[in-house]
């Protein structure tokens, strides 16, 4: 546990005041897995995740200086894209996927509905080069952050010199992105057995359910395995193959990566190409419209008909269930904006 | 005059003498540099960036207005056998720039090396490593416009070649342009394509390193090897690769594409 936090680094030094608790930038919630991120290469600081945070919001990481990181990931629908199926970038382009939540990235060894990248320092290069997102160039980037006092003067107090580099860029990105951990939802305090912990009698058999039929593959604590895989849905962009862009490899094609279902209820519309505005629909899609195709996960061949049962009563359930996995603390804290 | 040609007498005397050394006592504590030379051709043309033209073995025509690779982990043996490593050396050849095409090894120790061998590509330990290790010619930032990073797949650009060919049909701009990216160091978290190729030539003069001969390896790269090698590559069907299992094709023709012409060991 005490090696899952860091402190601020000032909160050793022998002058400051013993009566200020050190603030926490970074904790592992007692019922999360080991992070995966090995924070040993990037310790966060408190000048450090400010710094990733102001970067966050700034329109000069792209092209034309209209579209930030926050632009696609906003912060009350816990870090996506609220109300684009597909992500609305530069010039009003159209990506082929659905932005995804930014929330517990140091729990997750892969990124992207694909898994492409492997590290989340080299994570930011992506969006900023991707033509229909922010259309830039790395190396233009930080060109423009040395020409501003504000940037010299945050890369010092961040790092203890006014060096504008790759790394100390990315890295500093990484930082605000670690600290963007949700795990105090209902769901989480019912768990966790804390105060205020008590799910109704509808969201305890919601859960229940979810045990038996989701959890195979939204499992554990992050509600996801990590793994990709097809979960039946039609396939409306052939070309986008999912996992097998990435490994070439023929048994992979059109599978996804499980996502987390943390703060679900906030994130709609649902999918790697976000194809379902409601969990209504999403939950419609396991029952009646699973397709079968030859990558289709065998989990979802358990019954004489492709899919999951679920009666319409345990649609209800499982919806309010899902609803107490929003974190309002984390989707409303005002450390996470500007 | 008379002092000129004496001095001329003792500098011929001085060759000599060295020469015959030259045979018997190579002094290991001697360093010097070893300069490998990447001369980029058409065949036997010589390559100029969006004007040479040429044809591949299915008389489709070429041109190259682009062209790119890393060089790696390079390694000099000589006659011993014994194998001098140059590891974490990282280099780019663009052919639009003329510096990059000479690489310099620095700090050769002094022998006869009679082959030489390097990775067209970034190895899997540096294409995983952290960004800290991605200075010079590996920061991702350092490409403009012409990158050798793919973002999305996390991984450096190998080898890139570009440039048009009448036989390409036109696209919605008219245009005809070819575009080979190659990379692929085999996965991180999971088995994915390897398109690292390592090269090992033969040097038929041997390159002498001495305390006052810094040798330069003449190495010409065949760029139309890279349509007609192992592969036969239609520039009709194939000018679009961007993706690892693409790249493969090309990535084992042009791992056949270079040889090592001449070595040069004059004195400093
Ligand atoms: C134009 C919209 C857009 C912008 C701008 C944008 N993103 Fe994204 N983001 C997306 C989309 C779409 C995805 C999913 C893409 C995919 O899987 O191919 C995504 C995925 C991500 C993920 C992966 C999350 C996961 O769970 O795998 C991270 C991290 C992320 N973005 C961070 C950033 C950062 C940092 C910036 C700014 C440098 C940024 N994004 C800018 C749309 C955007
Ligand atoms: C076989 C594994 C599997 C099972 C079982 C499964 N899912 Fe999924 N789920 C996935 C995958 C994979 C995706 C992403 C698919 C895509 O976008 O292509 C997904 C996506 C979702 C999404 C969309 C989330 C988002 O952010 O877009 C929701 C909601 C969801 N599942 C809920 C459920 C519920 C509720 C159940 C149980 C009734 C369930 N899933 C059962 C694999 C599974």
């Amino acid at each position: 546990m005490v090696s899952g936090l860091i402190y601020l680094g000032v909160a050793c030094s022998k002058d400051d005041s013993p009566e200020i608790e050190p603030e926490v930038l970074f904790r592992v919630p007692p019922n999360f897995p080991k992070p995966v991120y090995d924070f040993s290469k990037n310790p966060l600081t408190k000048e450090g995740v400010e710094l990733g945070k102001i970067l966050f919001f700034d329109g000069n990481l792209s092209r034309d200086g209209t579209i930030s990181c926050a632009e696609c990931h906003s912060q009350p629908s816990a870090f996506t894209h609220h109300g684009h199926d597909l992500s609305h970038g530069i010039d009003n382009k159209i990506g082929i996927r659905n932005s995804m939540p930014i929330q517990n990235m140091a729990f997750q060894k892969e990124f992207f509905w694909d898994g492409g990248v492997f590290d989340l320092d080299l994570f930011s290069i992506a969006p900023i080069e991707n033509p229909v997102e922010m259309d830039e160039k790395l190396g233009n980037v930080l060109e423009k952050l040395r020409k501003q006092e504000k940037y010299t003067t945050l890369f010092q107090k961040a790092y203890g010199s006014k060096e504008i580099t790759t790394e100390r860029f990315l890295k500093a990105l990484s930082q605000f992105m670690l600290t963007l951990v949700s795990a105090n939802s209902l769901y989480d305090k019912y768990v966790r057995k804390e105060a205020g912990g008590i799910l109704s009698s509808e969201e305890l058999e919601g859960l229940a359910i979810f045990k038996q039929k989701c959890a195979s593959c939204h499992s554990g604590e992050l509600f996801t395995d990590l793994s990709y895989r097809n979960n039946g849905l039609p396939v409306y962009n052939k070309e986008d193959t999912g996992r097998q862009r990435i490994t070439a490899i023929q048994t992979d094609s059109y599978k996804f990566k499980v996502p987390s279902l943390r703060n679900v209820a906030m994130t709609a519309p649902y999918m790697h190409d976000g194809r379902f505005y409601s969990l209504d629909a999403v939950l419609n899609h396991y029952t009646d419209g699973v397709i079968e195709s030859k990558t289709l996960d065998g989990l979802l061949m358990n019954n004489e008909t492709p899919g999951i049962a679920l009666t319409k009563d345990e649609k209800a359930k499982l919806i309010a269930f899902l609803k107490t996995l929003t974190d309002e603390e984390f989707l409303k804290n005002k450390k996470f904006g500007i | 005059m008379k002092n000129f040609s004496y001095l001329l007498i003792a500098l011929f005397a001085s060759i000599i003498v060295v020469s015959c050394q030259k045979e018997d006592d190579i002094n290991p504590n001697d360093k010097n540099t070893v300069i490998l030379e990447f001369d980029n051709r058409v065949g036997d043309q010589k390559l100029v960036l969006g004007t040479t033209t040429a044809k591949n073995s299915l008389n489709e025509d070429f041109t190259v207005t682009r062209l790119n690779y890393f060089v790696s982990n390079i390694a000099l043996k000589n006659e011993n056998g014994e194998v001098v490593k140059f590891p974490n050396q990282y280099f780019l050849v663009r052919q639009s720039d003329p510096n990059s095409l000479l690489i310099k090894l620095d700090n050769v120790p002094a022998g006869n090396y009679n082959e030489v061998s390097y990775m067209i590509g970034v190895d899997s330990l540096k294409s995983v490593s952290d960004v800290s290790q991605r200075t010079g010619v590996l920061d991702p930032a350092s490409y403009g416009d012409d990158f050798m990073y793919w973002s999305w797949n996390s991984g450096y650009i190998f080898f890139k070649m570009e440039g048009k060919s009448s036989a390409i049909p036109p696209n919605m701009m008219n245009m005809t342009e070819y575009a080979f990216h190659v990379g692929g160091f085999g996965g991180m978290t999971g088995k994915t394509i390897n398109n690292l190729r390592t090269i090992t030539l033969p040097m038929a003069n041997t390159a002498q390193v001495r305390r006052d001969v810094s040798p330069q390896i003449h190495v010409i790269h065949d760029v139309s090897k890279v349509f007609n090698g192992v592969n036969q590559i239609s520039i009709a069907k194939t000018y679009m690769v961007h993706s690892p299992d693409a790249g493969i094709p090309i990535g084992q023709n042009y791992a056949k594409s270079f040889i090592v012409d001449h070595v040069h060991n004059e004195k400093d």
